[in-house]
């Protein structure tokens, strides 16, 4: 064989560590976490080694080749009908029974396959063994052991799909079900082959699929003697076993699957209960478990608060020294304005309100995800979810909007029906992503304090669960039940936290900062052609007279549509001062506030939404959300003169 | 010995059962059964506070069934 370039796919359950891998072998940025439903689409990247280029594609994690879920469709549609070269199946080595169900699958899609038995160390942990050469043996497919996080076993692994992607081998399928079944695919097997139905999957997978009553599988077929030769057939099964047929196909590769792992594990060790058990029975608890969530959520943004603000201040001071010696450089004051006041502010806005704050929440947020926490809060949120029409599951969109609402936008995707997709994106909307915990933390909590600031996270939560139960009324469908594998509790690996951190960070220095720049200098230039004024006298009426901010805040507003945190670079920008004190009262402060935590979504989230939802949808998002902030903002207005000046 | 079945959303913590059937033919039914919940399963009910989802060690790992699923999976109670 001559050829270079293959393809090679990774696949598993989720959470056995299939985004680590494609990160170690392909250089790769994909999102890794401790919970489900992190990666939901697929990611290519490329390793050119030893004289060959592999293809990587990083998919999300899958049960089964039965499709359910969105995200899982990606999976298998990309296994079964692109035919990747080579199938590499992460394996959760401490979890082996619950994984061999999909290998399995694999085997009898016939794909030449790989198996890459991960997080090796936990299972070493528990006190267990795994016999590789037998497993690899009893599946006829190479196995190699791996710990991806701390990046061994890797070039083994890279030996290995190399020498299978260059043998010219033919595997052919060896796990048998028992007789009755097996009898039957049989029967299956030889009518497609009579008939010659031109199918994309080999013809013994599509009559195991068959008899499991697959929907897609059976609409590919599309034969109607088949289908009838198919209900016959499970007909019998059922006679047989008292059981659906596809119920006893599903026990049967399960009986497979135990009978495997139990003759290649040995136990060196017993272990005592683990420390994640004893935690569970806090941070599952139903009343100590929410304690326990609210105590951890306040940890986080207070300590985000307390260290931004204080390097808010440092680095702020720091870099407007550097004025005076500005000055000096002999320009027109055309080019000063231009430079100092457009381009300079805007790096000292980016760096000393926005970076600060930022930072520590994106490593506050990569240990919470790699901890296998956010998975007991979608199990301890999952009835106030019920009552939002949605399931606990929805929570992990959620959680991951409070970093961006953009990923959490497509991470709806592990949400099984497209109404509870809908549901949830909208309501991740309204989660405050990193943006706007700056305004939040640098306007409101720094210059009110930061009990105001928790008001307005309250605020929004309660926002978040009315419009959650409004929309519920209104859009039909009884909610899908929460079936979730609750991910093990991890140590989180300080490498991969401070990577995720960094990737997050660098991605905002890049897109971010350009335009919070340009942005400046934009300002400042309609400052110069004193064009801010019409602008803000066509807003006043609704945002002076209605809602209550300085006519010049509305065109902040205008900005903070493209990036949230450009609304408070902004009005550095306007005023020419970080001391949002002096430009509004406290009343102002916290009304432009909130009204930029909710009024609308920034851009790249609109496309996110248009990506998902489409336009029309997207429209309707955009414009309740910019009619409800101006209702709320004007209500919290006329309620706050009673109280504030 | 009394082996009453019963929806698997009513049985108390720390109590093995196996399962028997679901009731109603839903598409979550399937699911499960992909998840190891398959008839004659033998599983451990870890946590059960009676309002939130039940949490069961099954094939194992632990599962997470929010309340409603889990009052139509029908059990019965493995005594030791
Ligand atoms: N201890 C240990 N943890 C691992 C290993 N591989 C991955 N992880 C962790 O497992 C979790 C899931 O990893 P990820 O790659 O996102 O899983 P995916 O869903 O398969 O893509 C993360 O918290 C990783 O840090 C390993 O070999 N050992
Ligand atoms: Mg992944």
């Amino acid at each position: 064989m001559n050829k270079k370039e293959f393809t090679v796919a990774l696949a598993g359950n989720a959470n056995v560590g299939k985004s680590v891998i494609f990160n170690q072998l392909t250089g790769g940025n994909q999102i890794i976490g401790n919970w489900p439903g992190k990666t939901v689409e697929k990611a290519e990247g490329f390793l050119e080694q030893e004289g060959i280029k592999l293809h990587i594609v990083d998919l999300p994690g899958i049960y089964s080749l039965s499709t359910y879920s969105e995200e899982e469709i990606v999976s298998r549609e990309f296994i079964a009908k692109e035919h990747p070269d080579l199938v590499v199946n992460v394996v959760d080595a401490s979890n082996l029974e619950r994984n061999l169900f999909f290998t399995l699958q694999l085997i009898e899609l016939e794909v030449p396959l790989v198996i890459a038995l991960n997080q090796y160390d936990i299972l070493e942990n528990k006190g267990l063994h795994i016999n590789e050469d037998k497993l690899s043996k009893l599946l006829d497919a190479p196995v190699v052991k791996t710990i991806a996080v701390q990046n061994k076993g890797l070039k083994d692994l890279f030996k290995v799909i190399k020498e299978t992607l260059l043998s010219e081998e033919k595997k052919v399928p060896h796990i048998k079900y028992g007789k009755e079944v097996e009898s039957r695919i049989e029967i299956l097997v030889e009518k497609l082959k009579n008939k010659k139905i031109k199918l994309s999957y080999p013809y013994r997978f599509a009559a195991i699929k068959l008899l499991e009553n697959d929907p897609l599988i059976k609409k590919e077929v599309n034969d109607p003697e088949i289908l009838s030769t198919v209900k016959k057939l499970q007909e019998e099964l059922k006679e047989i076993h008292g059981e659906d047929a596809e119920t006893v196909i599903i026990s049967e590769r399960y009986a497979i699957a135990s009978r495997i792992a139990e003759s290649v594990i040995t136990r060196r060790y017993m272990v005592k209960a683990s420390i994640g058990d004893w935690f569970d029975k806090i941070a599952l608890d139903k009343f100590w478990g929410y304690v326990f969530f609210i105590l951890i959520t306040i940890g986080i943004f207070y300590t985000v608060f307390k260290f931004g603000s204080y390097f808010s201040d440092l680095l702020s001071n720091w870099l407007e020294a550097f004025k005076p010696t500005f000055m000096q450089i002999p320009l027109s004051p055309f080019w000063d304005k231009i430079l100092w006041d457009g381009v300079m502010e805007g790096v000292i806005a980016g760096i000393g309100i926005v970076l600060p704050y930022i930072a520590p929440f994106y490593l506050l947020l990569a240990f919470l995800e790699d901890s296998g926490y956010l998975a007991r809060i979608a199990f301890l949120t999952d009835n106030l979810m019920h009552k939002m029409g949605l399931h606990g599951k929805a929570f992990m969109p959620l959680i991951e909007g409070f970093g961006c609402n953009v990923p959490a936008v497509l991470g709806t995707r592990i949400m099984e029906r497209d109404r509870d997709r809908f549901l949830a994106a909208i309501l991740v909307t309204l989660v405050p992503c990193s943006a706007r915990t700056v305004i939040i933390l640098g306007l409101v909590a720094a210059f009110l304090g930061p009990i105001y600031a928790f008001l307005i996270y309250v605020l929004d939560f309660i926002l978040i669960v009315i419009v959650g139960r409004i929309l519920n009324k209104f859009m039909k469908g009884t909610p899908s039940g929460l079936i979730m594998e609750m991910p093990r509790y991890r140590k989180p690996v300080m490498r991969i936290i401070l990577k995720q951190t960094w990737i997050r960070l660098k991605e905002f220095v890049y897109i971010a900062f350009p335009i919070i720049i340009i942005a400046n200098v934009v300002i400042e230039l309609f400052a110069l052609l004193n064009w801010l004024n019409p602008v803000a006298n066509f807003l006043k009426p609704v945002v002076t007279n209605f809602i209550g901010l300085p006519p010049l805040a509305g065109v902040t507003l205008i900005f903070g549509a493209l990036r949230k945190e450009l609304t408070l670079v902004m009005l550095a920008g306007i005023y020419h001062t970080t001391n949002f004190a002096s430009i509004m009262t406290p009343r102002q402060i916290f009304v432009y506030g909130f009204v930029t935590m909710i009024y609308i979504p920034c851009v790249a989230t609109m496309a996110a939404l248009k990506r998902e939802f489409g336009w029309k949808r997207t429209t309707l998002i955009v414009v309740g959300e910019l009619a409800g902030a101006i209702i709320l903002g004007g209500l919290f207005n006329q309620i706050l003169k009673l109280f504030m000046p | 010995m009394f082996n009453e079945i019963m929806p698997l959303a009513d049985v108390s913590e720390n109590t093995k059962v196996q399962i028997v059937s679901f009731s109603g033919g839903y598409n979550f039914v399937r699911r499960l059964q992909e998840m190891g919940l398959v008839p004659g399963q033998i599983a451990k009910i870890i946590r059960n506070s009676k309002i939130g989802p039940v949490e069961v060690s099954v094939m194992g790992s632990n599962l997470a069934i929010g309340r409603g699923i889990a009052s139509k999976i029908l059990v019965k109670v493995v005594y030791e």
